[in-house]
């Protein structure tokens, strides 16, 4: 797909005061709209204009979409967030919660619970979750290695008691960690970097996703085994809820370090947090688009090799 | 290939000892690549000033020395700014890189804590757009997970430097970018209230000892 470039942001601020920032739909709209121009074409058909605001507009839309935020100077790509202001409001109130709350457990989780009791608890979770990446990496188109997570699952539930030891890694199937989120990110269109996920958003009590990972959340939670089986088997909070609160508690414990830093070095620490977690979930799925590169171009040089 | 001590055994022969008579840093035996050094010979700076003093003014002092040799401070003020860059005074990108730079050495001096063992083992190089890509990984001797980093080095007129560092696929110089262009944009673009704020920071955290 192609469409025009952009126009420089300096080009259409002149008249927007401090919109410099913002290189979305505005800049592509405003010119339309302005007066100097519809004097110009006040001669076109009228029908003729309605079509060039349309798609004046839906090539704005689309750039959006695709693109994100292009920034003017360098071409780097800052995360594409319209809806900023309720963003940092839901950011402000999980920051309270995780102040109030979380965090204080997760001090408590890392600093008093003996080492080992953590690193079980992290398999046993761990292990819940191996369904889930055994069925994205399907999805990735690598059953091969879906075969060798489930593999892990059958050992680590049954050898290694209930996912509490990692037997599996012992014998040398090193556990991977897939989520729906880096498969559509794989399979999106070839133009479309690994950073733009749509838009961005912070979720409540989750914290930072964007409309790929959000998606991907809904749909690893739809496939997970282990949220089917407790609503038919009617099994309720005792399954549940500390598997939901070890989960929350084992991640914080495991941030702790990366995101304390963050803030504390950080003057618009939602901001930074919104670019820090846009590059980690775009490096995920550029490593994973790198690997069907490579296989593609080496299957092409087979099939060529073939043909000679 | 780096030689490699299994975590095991430098438990088993008290880690203490086992630590301090490593080599800190360790490199491929064939990479004379000069950009591999550079981050080498970072690297053992670092470490030794970290052996040397605990977190505060004086490890800050070493960090800045550190920035101001062998990072390319203006390029990465530069980049971090954003479009701000190009619209104040000469005057005032000075001032902003002084103050950014005191408040990364700060960053750095107090991230790693106490000296306990870490090591840095530098690995692959390569070479895209004119500038250098090295791969390298630090072992914690606790056991801990290895961190991945990737340094970004280029040539400046003052030689080669490093222009960033990538932890996880996450890059210093572009969070700052977003961090920074945020909070001039949220102050109307005036870039020395982002100054004054990383200049507050430091006299408050001097302050604080």
């Amino acid at each position: 797909m192609h469409f025009k470039p952009q126009p420089p942001c300096a080009k259409v601020s002149v008249n927007g005061g401090n919109h410099a920032a913002s290189c979305g739909s505005a800049p592509l709209r405003r010119p339309l709209k302005d007066a100097g121009l519809a004097l110009m074409t006040a001669g076109v058909p009228k029908s003729l204009m309605a079509r060039a605001r349309r798609s004046g507009l839906a090539l704005a839309l689309t750039g959006m979409v695709l693109a994100g935020c292009a920034s003017s100077d360098t071409g780097a790509t800052e995360p594409w967030d319209p809806a900023e202001t309720p963003n940092r409001f839901i950011f402000a109130i999980n920051r309270t919660v995780d102040m109030i709350a979380v965090r204080p457990a997760a001090v408590i989780y890392r600093d008093w619970v003996p080492e080992g009791a953590q690193k079980s608890v992290r398999n046993a979770l761990d292990n819940l979750g191996e369904p889930v990446t055994a069925v994205n990496e399907v999805f990735q188109g690598d059953p091969g290695r879906a075969a060798t997570t489930m593999a892990r699952f059958f050992v680590n539930s049954t050898i290694g008691l209930a996912g509490l030891f990692d037997v599996a890694a012992m014998w040398g199937m090193k556990r991977t960690k897939e989520d729906a989120g880096i498969t559509i990110g794989m399979w999106a269109a070839k133009n479309v970097e690994p950073e733009n996920g749509g838009f961005y958003m912070v979720l409540p009590l989750i914290g930072p996703s964007n409309i790929r990972d959000a998606t991907g959340l809904m749909i690893d939670y739809a496939v997970d085994p282990f949220n089917i089986l407790p609503i038919a088997f009617n099994w309720s909070w005792w399954y549940t809820t500390p598997r939901f609160a070890l989960n929350v508690i084992d991640y914080r414990s495991r941030t702790l370090f990366a995101l304390d830093d963050l803030e504390k070095n950080s003057v618009d620490y939602y901001a930074a947090l919104k670019s820090a977690y846009t590059q980690h979930r775009a490096e995920l799925i550029r490593q994973k688009r790198e690997k069907v590169d490579t296989k593609a171009e080496l299957e092409r040089r087979d099939n060529l090799a073939l043909v000679r | 290939m780096p030689q490699t001590v299994s975590r095991r055994f430098v438990l088993t022969v008290a880690a203490a000892a086992a630590a301090a008579t490593m080599p800190a840093v360790t490199m491929p035996a064939r990479a004379a690549e000069p950009a591999a050094e550079l981050i080498s010979s970072t690297a053992t700076e670092v470490i030794e000033a970290m052996k040397r003093t605990p977190p505060g003014p004086e490890r800050a002092a070493v960090m800045e020395r550190v920035l101001e040799t062998k990072f390319d401070l203006p390029g990465m003020g530069q980049f971090a700014l954003g479009q701000y860059w190009s619209r104040i005074t000469p005057q005032q990108q000075a001032q902003f890189l002084k103050a950014a730079e005191s408040a990364e050495a700060r960053a750095y001096s107090d991230r790693f804590g106490q000296y306990a063992g870490q090591s840095l083992q530098v690995g692959r190089v390569t070479t895209r757009g004119g500038k250098y890509y090295v791969e390298s990984t630090i072992n914690q001797s606790g056991g801990g997970q290895p961190i991945k980093l990737e340094w970004e080095v280029k040539n400046t007129p003052n030689g080669l430097r490093i222009s960033d560092i990538k932890v996880e696929g996450v890059s210093m110089i572009q969070t700052r970018r977003a961090d920074f262009t945020s909070y001039v944009q949220s102050h109307g673009g005036d870039v020395n209230a982002l100054t004054n704020e990383l200049q507050a920071r430091a006299t408050a955290a001097a302050a604080a000892r």
